[in-house]
């Protein structure tokens, strides 16, 4: 089934033309791994696909209504002031939490748990906001760059997670620069130039 | 342009050389050539560039955009003027240049409002984000327009009410009136003119890239 | 809606600086101001209402500076967006909470400062209550004026939304003079009561709007 469709995207900052006509679409189950280099539009595609930027043309369709995204980018979305315990209760429900605690033992963040995450390292905070990913249910994961900055437990972990989501029906789109353990289909941007 | 000038050259002469003398005032009135008619467009230059900013916000027009961010450097010169050539006036008839009266105050007000406009939008890398930001605050800041025309009826005070109305015709006697009426045109089509030539280099600057403007060019 | 009530206050209750700041400053200019003048009791009682309201609209500034900035560079706001596709509800919550925590605080500290200098025990409380609906507008449009430039820095948010403030200081002095002639409170109130809810309706979706201009 398929889950997203891009037609016939394109996207210009100041009439300077980032990529044009890409038309792909995702199945649900499936994952994409978008590559290219630095400045050739991959968090731009991804904030595209999640609707949080307008193209200047084409469009992305989601093919199944209520799609629930669960999405990770350059920008923890933690807050520095409270501890790793007080952002997950920003972050999930109490229905989630328990889960989310669960996910908080096993990539080892308890012992840090009650310190304000501004003194945690940068590998732990990129932990505590992948468990966002980790403990919430949805159609479709979109991560930008997730595995900068974990060890290799955690890197084999969010592996083994993510092999696990695709499994049990669960898209994902991803930008890597570290070749990530996955079955994925490739999308290349080229960083084309304007003719 | 010659249009623009002509008026208001025609209305300034007839103004300043051989409208009667002010009962009250004496010849310290002329000023009102200058003044009624920068004041008004001051205000309808904001008026342009928020109907120009809903047509940005709703339909996308680009052109709007551009129109607004031309527009904005002329409203904050007509806007000098009349704040300018009013305090001018002031000092023969109130004996001071400024008072804190509500419709003065308004009228600074607009013109910070100008300044604020070419600031936001200056200040954002992204030309497409700051026309969409521009014209939100254009729109927002469209509520204190009714705030400048009606202030002088809300707080009466020391600004003597405006020298035009429609509803009750005029007060102040028609050969006052007729110069000024030119002068407001004059005053109109200069600015028009002038928004014109602006707006024409800054839609050229905006799609440099284009073709047709290498071709023009 | 309560949850996002309440997930806003659980953060400005941790944000000690972002609350506790401007109220303290608050203080220290209604003190500082008598002593840094030396005129009479008499004189003072007459113009420090306009020292109240002037430090009314400056901290109301100071306190929502910040209102979205920290979320937006955290990327809170980009989450918010993929779960609600708009930000109307945390708009509001976000100024609802901020006027509770601060700005009811501060019109408290005015009208305690304004019994101190000449208005009555029974009128006070009126005073509290003008200061209380006008911090609510003003709180609302500067939270504009931050949403405009929240990664800019807050001159540009003061050049845009000042000009929108100024009719709200405008009203908030006439209530304070039929405070002081002790007639027409009532309409007043009322007066400046609508306009803080069309204000406080209003401003959330435009504010809502300006926010993803900002993400895109």
């Amino acid at each position: 089934m398929q889950l997203v469709t891009a037609d016939n995207l394109g996207y210009s900052i100041n009439e300077k033309r980032l990529f044009h006509n890409l038309t792909f679409s995702l199945n649900s189950g499936s994952g994409l791994h978008i590559k290219g280099g630095n400045g050739s539009g991959k968090s731009t595609l991804l904030r595209i696909i999640l609707g949080l930027t307008s193209p200047s043309k084409g469009g992305v369709e989601y093919c199944k209504p209520n799609l629930q995204v669960s999405y990770l980018g350059h920008k923890n979305a933690i807050k520095h002031y409270l501890t790793p315990m007080q952002n997950l209760e920003l972050m999930f429900r109490s229905s989630a939490l328990q889960n989310a605690m669960k996910w908080m033992n096993t990539l080892g963040l308890n012992k840090v748990q009650d310190e304000l995450t501004a003194n945690l390292s940068f590998g732990q905070q990129k932990k505590l906001a992948l468990i966002r990913i980790f403990a919430s249910q949805s159609d479709l994961i979109v991560l930008d760059e997730p595995f900068v900055g974990l060890d290799n437990a955690s890197r084999d972990l969010l592996n083994e997670f993510l092999q696990k989501k695709l499994a049990s029906d669960t898209s994902l789109i991803l930008t890597s620069h570290i070749e990530p353990n996955i079955l994925c289909s490739e999308l290349v941007l080229s960083g084309e130039t304007d003719d | 342009m010659f249009l623009g000038f002509s008026c208001l050259a025609m209305g300034w002469i007839w103004g300043l050389a051989f409208a009667p003398e002010d009962a009250i005032q004496g010849n310290s009135y002329r000023i009102i050539f200058l003044h009624v008619p920068a004041s008004i467009m001051a205000q309808l230059i904001y008026f342009f560039m928020s109907i120009c900013a809903l047509m940005h916000l709703v339909w996308r027009v680009k052109l709007a955009a551009y129109l607004i961010k031309s527009a904005a450097p002329v409203g904050v010169l007509i806007t000098f003027i009349a704040l300018f050539s009013g305090s001018i006036w002031g000092i023969p008839t109130w004996g001071t240049w400024w008072q804190w009266d509500a419709r003065i105050t308004s009228t600074l007000i607009l013109f910070i409002m100008y300044l604020g406009i070419i600031t936001l939008h200056s200040s954002f890398s992204n030309a497409e984000k700051a026309d969409r930001l521009m014209s939100i605050l254009v729109v927002v800041g469209v509520v204190n327009i009714p705030i400048i025309k009606k202030s002088v009826d809300w707080w009466s005070t020391l600004h003597q009410p405006a020298s035009i109305s429609i509803s009750d015709g005029a007060s102040i006697d028609p050969s006052m009136l007729y110069p000024l009426t030119i002068s407001i045109f004059g005053m109109a089509l200069t600015m028009i003119a002038l928004g014109i030539l602006v707006s024409k280099l800054y839609i050229l600057t905006r799609e440099k890239n284009k073709k047709w403007v290498q071709s023009h060019v | 809606m309560i949850n996002f009530f309440s997930l806003e206050a659980f953060k400005l209750r941790h944000k000690l600086r972002a609350w506790l700041g401007p109220l303290l400053i608050m203080i220290l200019v209604l003190i500082a101001f008598p002593l840094s003048i030396d005129i009479s009791q008499y004189d003072l009682n007459k113009f420090y209402f306009s020292v109240i309201v002037v430090s009314l609209l400056m901290i109301s500034f100071l306190a929502t500076e910040s209102i979205f900035s920290e979320d937006y560079e955290d990327g809170s706001l980009e989450q918010i967006h993929l779960e609600e596709k708009d930000f109307y509800k945390i708009t509001l919550a976000k100024i609802l909470v901020h006027v509770l925590f601060i700005g009811i605080p501060m019109a408290l500290i005015g009208s305690i400062f304004s019994f101190a200098n000449g208005v009555s025990l029974a009128e006070a409380p009126k005073i509290f209550v003008i200061l209380s609906i006008s911090t609510l507008i003003l709180f609302n449009v500067f939270a504009f004026g931050s949403a405009l430039s929240i990664n800019k820095g807050s001159m540009l948010g003061v050049v845009a939304s000042l000009p929108l403030a100024l009719p709200a200081i405008v009203l908030l002095g006439r209530g304070v003079r039929t405070v002081q002639y002790g007639q027409g409170f009532f309409e007043v109130s009322v007066l400046m009561a609508g306009v803080a809810l069309i204000v406080t309706a209003l401003m959330p979706i435009i504010i809502s709007a300006t926010l993803k201009t900002h993400l895109e």
